[in-house]
């Protein structure tokens, strides 16, 4: 038996400890907000938070996320309400949608420790995937979410 | 047993559906219906299931039934934009459910239900205006019969019946009982263009607060009580056998339930998708035979060679001829999200959820494999995490419906990405010959111009291949808006054995990359400027030349460019729009390339949401970019030889350029957004890279041709 505290609930399990962390829980707790792009950390469509910092859950084995705080997209505001929420409606950013949450995840933690990035410390950090080609908006929606988060702090 | 079924039933005027009080409904009849005399008829059936257009609850809640996949193309917001326009509802009722299989759905662009082609608008751009307006018109008639005044004294607004002189309104719900038992309007009259308050505004996408929170519910994300978890091989020689697999190896992996067979293929079933893998790796399964055994990338090259070789050449008389070969390489789709889809197959009754384009194949396969009839089956349209072409293809409805069979459980089968990769229907790889003569004036006087290629459309129509003829090999090529005196176009069908398909943009994928490259190194050798010169040559086409000169001004061409830096053009009519494109590029001093800015210009006759537009203009334009820059499927001893996105390299946010979008609202036929911008990023690519470097590249991908990126 494991436990996991997931979006501030705790969760009992009883999986093989090499079990990604996206398995658990997209199959076995129906957490399906994150997703399975590529299962080698490639693409970052199963960005989650582990105790803040953006990971990729396809390749975090599940007991590495014992003791730790795990937010998912599910987790991360009340009605949209986290800025980067709010700019990627703001932007339009998501076609498909299927990148998006860990689009979301990754840069609500990039912002999180880095407020202002630069453009080039953007474009290091945020290098999820996207097939329909959203990036353009992405990078608008970062600017975005940064402004909005400024805003909220004064 | 109880027998389940799903009775069709149309041209029901009302009736009350389960437990939701009255619905009004329409079905759309292609032809004209005699009992109403119109191309509206009204029904009332049991909700979404059976051919109903739109459905007003009595809590005002607008529900369309909307008649194509929303893969991301934004299809369901424009569609409800077009059916709301007419209706005059609150747009903050509209909701939408994706329609289930059923012939009324069927797309009037299309040879049967599937979502494709960049046809939704044009498709459905009349039936849905129809089917608003006698909607509105009844709930007017309604709404005056109640007061006692006259049709022509009430309007409708924002969801409401407006009797102007006595400020008196009525709600659209609290009228659908009423509306409901009147007849249809067999001919509702049709708001004017200058009337419009949704159509042509950038009206923000319906579908995006779920897509920003978890809660979209892609085809990966169905959840069934006690549903399994599958998983499968196949074949890594294109239609190879399975030869042996250790069953019991991968029964000892904890979860793993069965192991099943599939075409070409076996499948490995658990209680969670992780444990189908290991189980998958510890069955380790052997095939042998295939189609493509022994092919590799220089065989398929040899043998679109030899097609051409066999076609031969022309004498051209001109000092200033060229004669080029151009090639294309196969190309994945990758979507994001992989083929997966789960079924749940019992003795009398199958329900499947697919992430489809296709719903009327996918529920002739179904029939096919389960023997039931169509009343007993019921496709489910999810999300689609991304289509480009992959989901008209029914591979995973085949497998899920198999397993599930065969198992008599709920199953969801997910492939994973190395699956994806090497059993996809690729974009034909192909080469293109030309051989060009300029006249004095340094505009081409002949033309040649020989294409080898597969044919998709073969593997659905055999007779094709009898004849040599498939139009969505040689589009973007056959014809061209060009002033050419003396044209020439011939087309060998090759078949290398690859499984090919429809790939986002299809003929035009290729074709507009060997034209609009072919056309630039015209201008070149003619020492005339790039933009000048298709001018030149478009002058007859006004529609072309409006497009070619918003994106040269846009771009600001002409203007002196720092150095190293290096502006390309090219301009491309497919899926009935035209669209051109302008890309900036530098090289550092390094000789790598940096991409800095794209101006896409597109005319696609009508314009319903102009931000959708704009966005599937930067999107199929970077999907084309991607291709260019860095994709490329390569075979060996007949199998693929890329398994992942570490070896498929698809394009990312750091080397994507800024892209700016200008639309050319012609008020011509409407076209298609979809599609139309991919094809405009490798031509304007080379050329680009020709004015900046001096290089031409002929062929993709340019970063495994000498050309590196930063
Ligand atoms: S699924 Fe984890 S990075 Fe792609
Ligand atoms: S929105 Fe479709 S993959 Fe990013």
């Amino acid at each position: 038996m494991q436990t996991l505290e997931i979006n501030g609930k705790k969760y009992q399990i009883d999986v093989e400890a090499e079990m990604p962390l996206l398995w658990v829980l997209r199959d076995d707790l129906g957490l399906t907000g994150t997703k399975f792009g590529c299962g080698i950390g490639e693409c970052g469509a199963c960005t989650v938070h582990i105790n803040g910092q953006a990971a990729r859950s396809c390749s975090f084995p599940v007991a590495a996320a014992v003791g730790t705080k795990i937010t998912t997209i599910e987790g991360l505001s009340h009605h949209n309400k986290h800025p980067v929420q709010q700019a990627w409606l703001e932007e339009q950013v998501p076609q498909c949608g299927y990148c998006q949450s860990g689009q979301i995840m990754a840069t609500a933690a990039l912002l999180a420790k880095n407020p202002k990035p630069t453009a080039e410390e953007v474009e290091d950090n945020i290098t999820n995937l996207c097939r329909c080609g959203t990036y353009v908006r992405v990078r608008r929606g970062i600017s975005r979410s940064a402004e909005l988060m400024r805003k909220q702090r004064v | 047993m109880k027998k389940q079924s799903f009775k069709r039933r149309t041209f029901i005027k009302t009736s009350t559906f389960a437990g939701a009080g009255l619905a009004l409904g329409f079905t759309f009849v292609p032809l004209v219906n005699s009992a109403t005399g119109g191309r509206v008829s009204v029904s009332g059936e049991k909700g979404a299931e059976l051919g109903l257009w739109i459905r007003i609850a009595p809590d005002g809640t607008i529900t369309l039934i909307a008649p194509s996949s929303e893969m991301g193309q934004g299809v369901n917001t424009s569609l409800s934009m077009i059916l709301a326009e007419e209706l005059e509802a609150d747009w903050q009722s509209i909701k939408t459910e994706t329609a289930p299989v059923n012939s009324d759905y069927k797309n009037p662009e299309q040879p049967m239900q599937l979502t494709g082609g960049s046809t939704s608008i044009k498709g459905f751009w009349e039936p849905l205006r129809e089917v608003g307006a006698a909607a509105r018109e009844m709930l007017i008639t309604a709404a005056a019969q109640k007061w006692g005044v006259s049709v022509g004294a009430c309007k409708a607004q924002s969801g409401y019946i407006i009797h102007q002189k006595s400020s008196r309104k009525l709600g659209y719900g609290e009228l659908v009982e009423a509306a409901g038992k009147l007849d249809v309007p067999s001919d509702p009259t049709l708001k004017a263009p200058e009337e419009y308050s949704l159509v042509g505004k950038p009206v923000p996408r319906l579908d995006l607060p779920d897509k920003i929170n978890g809660t979209a519910k892609f085809g990966i994300d169905v959840r069934l009580p006690g549903m399994l978890f599958a998983t499968v091989r196949q074949s890594p020689v294109f239609e190879g056998t399975v030869l042996s697999h250790d069953e019991t190896a991968a029964k000892s992996i904890r979860g793993v339930t069965a192991v099943v067979s599939i075409p070409n293929g076996i499948a490995v079933v658990a209680n969670n998708t992780w444990r189908a893998k290991k189980g998958m790796e510890a069955l380790n399964p052997q095939f042998q035979d295939g189609l493509t055994k022994g092919l590799d990338c220089q065989k398929v090259r040899k043998q679109f060679r030899k097609a051409l070789d066999n076609e031969g050449k022309v004498e051209l008389d001109s000092p200033k001829v060229l004669d080029l070969e151009y090639e294309v390489p196969y190309l994945a789709h990758a979507t994001l999200e992989p083929m997966n889809c789960t079924a749940s197959v019992t003795d009398n009754f199958c329900e499947v959820w697919a992430p489809t384009q296709n719903q009327e194949m996918s529920l002739d396969v179904t029939k096919e494999i389960t023997g039931l009839d169509e009343d007993q089956i019921r496709i489910h349209t999810t999300l689609l995490g991304g289509g480009f072409g992959r989901r008209i293809e029914i591979d995973y409805v085949t497998q899920a419906v198999t397993i599930s069979k065969n198992l008599g459980k709920p199953v969801q089968v997910t492939w994973m990405r190395e699956e994806d990769m090497q059993h996809d229907f690729y974009r034909p790889a192909s080469m293109s010959r030309f051989q060009i003569s300029l006249g004095k004036n340094g505009l081409p006087e002949k033309w040649k111009n020989q294409l080898a290629a597969p044919s998709i459309l073969k593997r659905y129509f055999a007779p094709l291949g009898w004849f040599g003829f498939d139009p969505t090999s040689t589009e973007g090529a056959k014809e061209l808006p060009y002033a050419i005196p003396d044209f020439d176009f011939d087309f060998s069908m090759v078949d290398p054995g690859v499984p090919v398909g429809f790939w986002r943009s299809v003929g035009s994928s290729h074709n507009a990359f060997y034209i609009e490259s072919a056309i630039d190194e015209a201008s070149h050798l003619a020492q005339h400027n790039p933009f000048e010169y298709r001018r030149k040559l478009l002058a007859e086409k006004p529609r072309y030349l409006n497009v070619l000169e918003k994106v040269a001004q846009d771009a600001k061409w002409g203007r002196r460019l720092q150095k190293g830096h290096g502006l390309g053009i090219a301009i491309h009519k497919s899926f009935g729009s035209i669209v051109g494109a302008v890309i900036e590029i530098s090289s550092n001093t390094s000789g790598r390339l940096e991409l800095h800015n794209v101006w896409i210009s597109v005319d696609c006759g009508k314009v319903v949401n102009p931000d959708i537009v704009r966005a599937q203009m930067e999107g199929g334009f970077i999907f084309g970019l991607s291709a260019a820059v860095g994709e490329e499927i390569t075979l060996k001893a007949g199998r693929v030889e890329q398994s992942n996105f570490h070896d498929y390299s698809v394009l990312r946010m750091k080397s994507t350029p800024d892209i700016s979008v200008s639309i050319i609202e012609s008020g011509e036929d409407i076209g298609g957004v979809g599609e139309p911008s991919v094809p405009l990023a490798a031509p304007a690519l080379a050329n680009a890279i020709f004015s900046a470097t001096g290089k031409r590249c002929r062929s993709l991908p340019f970063n495994k041709h000498g050309v590196k990126f930063v």
